[in-house]
């Protein structure tokens, strides 16, 4: 009999207000282990408030929300004990240095073995791991925060921007850290801006706009529903350029593609589907930096 | 896998995080060195001495005033066993009085406006330094602080004993001298004038007989250094306030009390670990100036230390108000000045005894300073300050609560 998985993330209903505002409105996704969720959406969407909630710092209003089968309302250390979480405030303890903050940390989390060194080489900050982080940069504070959220080796995973302010070649080892963690078995919600981030490492998105979730799915199908299954080719013409839009599944165009393909003058074909931002545009008709 | 952690080792490892924190924070040890520093040497540099005489500025000198008074006296009917005992009385040594002499007017009221020094040699002998003249002062002599001063005419009790004429009599006060302190010279030189002219005042004076209720300190005046003590300690206490606050206000504003709070560790965890902070590191400063200032007798070390306790707790209850509230630098400092302001009233009101206001007793931090002036001051144990402790506990709970509810609320809006 195949092994029945319950979701390391269940959330069904879930309501929110400040005062007269509702800021969640009955969301319900779940996320299972080893599972990557990109929880994508405008400043004032609703995230910050259906994350403080999943992480134990809101109270739920309405609705219910269970992290590793535990409800979250009950507030329960054992389940604190193993997630790990992200802010997208750098919150760390500056006058303390790199080592201080993960020990403290590990100490809150009841890690008697905490691999310290390990989890700074991870992020690569072994060689500063006795430097106080007011020293670091932004960058560098932005990698401990990583190294904090991993600490507890988590079940779990709340991640808020996680390569915010990261140089290219720190974003793309800190992605595959995070897909490493998710291999491992954690579940990841993951909240980005980055929507080539999100596209890169979210098994499914939750676009999730003024409270409510307008699209859940994976980000090929959301392409696929929302794109245009269409090549766009770009040919040399004389001195100039010239440019043919292809339709896929059609006989005839398939059949030109072909030709243009084996052409010299054959410069790029690119397909047409569309991007993570224009489907939300779409969606909900704001941009997600707003 | 469930992984267990108790809350005793959460609010050790958040005690071990508070004191990384404080170590490292320059202001904080800057603040701490200036109160452990400066407390002890201010103490040091007060009065240790009550001058209970009064010093007495008068010209011309005695012996011109009594010129052609046994004369006078004689004619007025004096017996000569009178004339000979004021010849006899050293008026510049009666007890309780010490006269400063002038030869002239000018030199006393230069004396009582601060511009002449008076200074006493060990021998005795007065010596007067004009400061603006670039004058020095005799070594080892002892400063005569002179306040007031009366000015007689040449010859006084002669021309008061047999003059028709209208005598002038100058009185001097500076103008810090107690308006009593005026009221009272003014009236004697009256008397001596009614005495010295025969005309005695219409009333028989009865005989005086005084009481004294509770300890008579005629004598063994409380000096202002001993005054001062509790409102050291007290102050040290209230120092720290400043410090926790701070403490507590940057994990607010840097919302690194978030990330604790996304642990095992609970607000009650975070509270507890910055109450058991903040009190140590006020009682431990309050016990080492204590240390350096004295007070604490094997009959009063156990008050002494219950009542700093107190104290210690309620102001890290009162940080931990004030740094909640305070949304950034200024609005901390403007609740800390709020919170702080009212509770130094009674440190200053109790250096006044019997001067302290209904509405000062009422403060929180009254019953606090009640008792460490009853303690080291006056020797006061158990049974006289229970009622304070008991008042004092009872803000205790109200201020504590109240930081507690405070912080709480504005973790919890985070």
């Amino acid at each position: 009999m195949a092994e029945v998985r319950e979701p390391a993330i269940r959330v069904e209903d879930l309501r929110f207000s400040y005062g007269e505002i509702e800021a969640v409105k009955g969301i319900s996704f779940e996320v299972m282990p080893g599972e990557i969720l990109g929880f994508l959406g405008p400043n004032g969407a609703g995230k910050s408030t259906t994350i403080k909630m999943l992480i134990g710092l809101l109270p739920p209003q309405g609705g219910r929300a269970t992290v590793l089968g535990t409800d979250v309302a009950l507030d329960d250390p054992g389940l604190q004990a193993r997630i790990g979480v992200c802010f997208e405030e750098k919150n760390l303890y500056l006058n303390m240095t790199a080592r201080e903050n993960l020990e403290f940390f590990a100490a809150l989390y009841g890690v008697k073995d905490a691999d310290v060194d390990g989890a700074l080489r991870r992020v690569g900050l072994a060689d500063r791991a006795d430097d106080r982080v007011k020293t670091f940069s932004k960058g560098m504070r932005q990698r401990m925060m990583i190294a904090r959220a991993f600490i507890n080796r988590p079940d779990v995973l709340f991640l808020d921007e996680p390569t915010d302010g990261l140089d290219p070649v720190t974003a793309a080892a800190i992605r595959a850290t995070i897909k490493e963690e998710a291999a491992r078995g954690a579940a990841v919600l993951l909240t980005t801006h980055d929507m080539f981030e999100a596209d890169e490492l979210s098994d499914r998105v939750a676009f999730i706009n003024e409270g409510v979730i307008v699209a859940l799915d994976t980000p090929e199908n959301l392409k696929i529903k929302h794109g245009t299954r269409a090549v766009r080719v770009r040919l040399r013409d004389g001195d100039g350029v010239a440019e043919e839009v292809l339709p896929l599944g059609d006989e005839a165009a398939t059949k030109r593609l072909a030709e243009l393909a084996a052409s010299p003058d054959l410069l790029t074909i690119h397909t047409e589907e569309a991007t993570l931002e224009q489907i939300f545009i779409k969606l909900t008709g704001r941009g997600l930096a707003g | 896998m469930k992984r267990t952690v108790s809350r005793a080792a959460i609010v050790r490892a958040l005690l071990k995080k508070e004191l990384v924190s404080y170590a490292r924070d320059t202001v904080y040890l800057a603040l701490t060195l200036v109160v452990l520093i400066a407390t002890p040497l201010l103490f040091r540099a007060l009065p240790d001495r009550v001058e209970e005489d009064l010093v007495l500025a008068v010209c011309p000198p005695v012996s011109r005033l009594l010129e052609g008074s046994a004369e006078a006296l004689r004619a007025l009917g004096a017996s000569e066993a009178d004339i000979a005992r004021l010849r006899e009385a050293d008026l510049t040594k009666q007890e309780g009085l010490e006269l400063v002499e002038f030869e002239d007017e000018k030199q006393l009221r230069a004396a009582i406006e601060g511009s002449l020094q008076v200074w006493r040699t060990r021998e005795g002998k007065t010596v007067f330094i004009d400061t603006a003249a670039g004058e020095k002062r005799p070594k080892g002599a002892k400063r005569v602080d002179v306040q007031i001063g009366v000015a007689f005419p040449e010859r006084f009790l002669a021309d008061l004993a047999t003059s028709a004429r209208r005598l002038q009599v100058t009185v001097y006060t500076h103008a810090s001298a107690p308006p009593e302190l005026r009221h009272a010279v003014t009236s004697f030189v009256r008397e001596a004038a009614f005495q010295v002219a025969g005309e005695g005042l219409p009333v028989q004076f009865p005989d005086e007989k005084d009481v004294v209720v509770g300890v008579d300190r005629l004598g063994n005046q409380v000096s202002l250094r001993e005054k001062m003590r509790p409102m050291l300690l007290f102050i040290v206490l209230m120092m720290e306030t400043f410090s926790m606050a701070s403490l507590v206000s940057t994990e607010v504003l840097e919302r690194t009390v978030t990330a604790v709070l996304v642990t095992p560790a609970k607000a009650s965890d975070f509270i507890a670990a910055k109450t058991i902070f903040g009190t140590l590191v006020s009682l431990t400063q309050a016990l080492f100036v204590l240390a350096l200032i004295g007070g604490v007798t094997s009959q009063n070390w156990s008050l002494m230390l219950t009542v700093l306790l107190v104290g210690a707790v309620m102001f890290t209850g009162i940080a931990l108000l004030v740094g909640a509230a305070g949304k950034d630098f200024m609005g901390q400092l403007f609740y800390a000045m709020l919170f702080t302001v009212p509770m130094l009233i009674p440190a200053f009101a109790v250096l006044f005894p019997g001067s302290v206001a209904p509405w000062v007793r009422i403060l929180p931090t009254y019953p606090i300073i009640d008792v460490l002036v009853k303690a080291t001051v006056y020797g006061g144990g158990w049974s006289g300050s229970a009622g304070s402790l008991a008042y004092a506990a009872v803000w205790l709970a109200v201020l504590f609560g109240a930081g507690v509810v405070v912080l709480k609320r504005k973790v919890a809006s985070l």
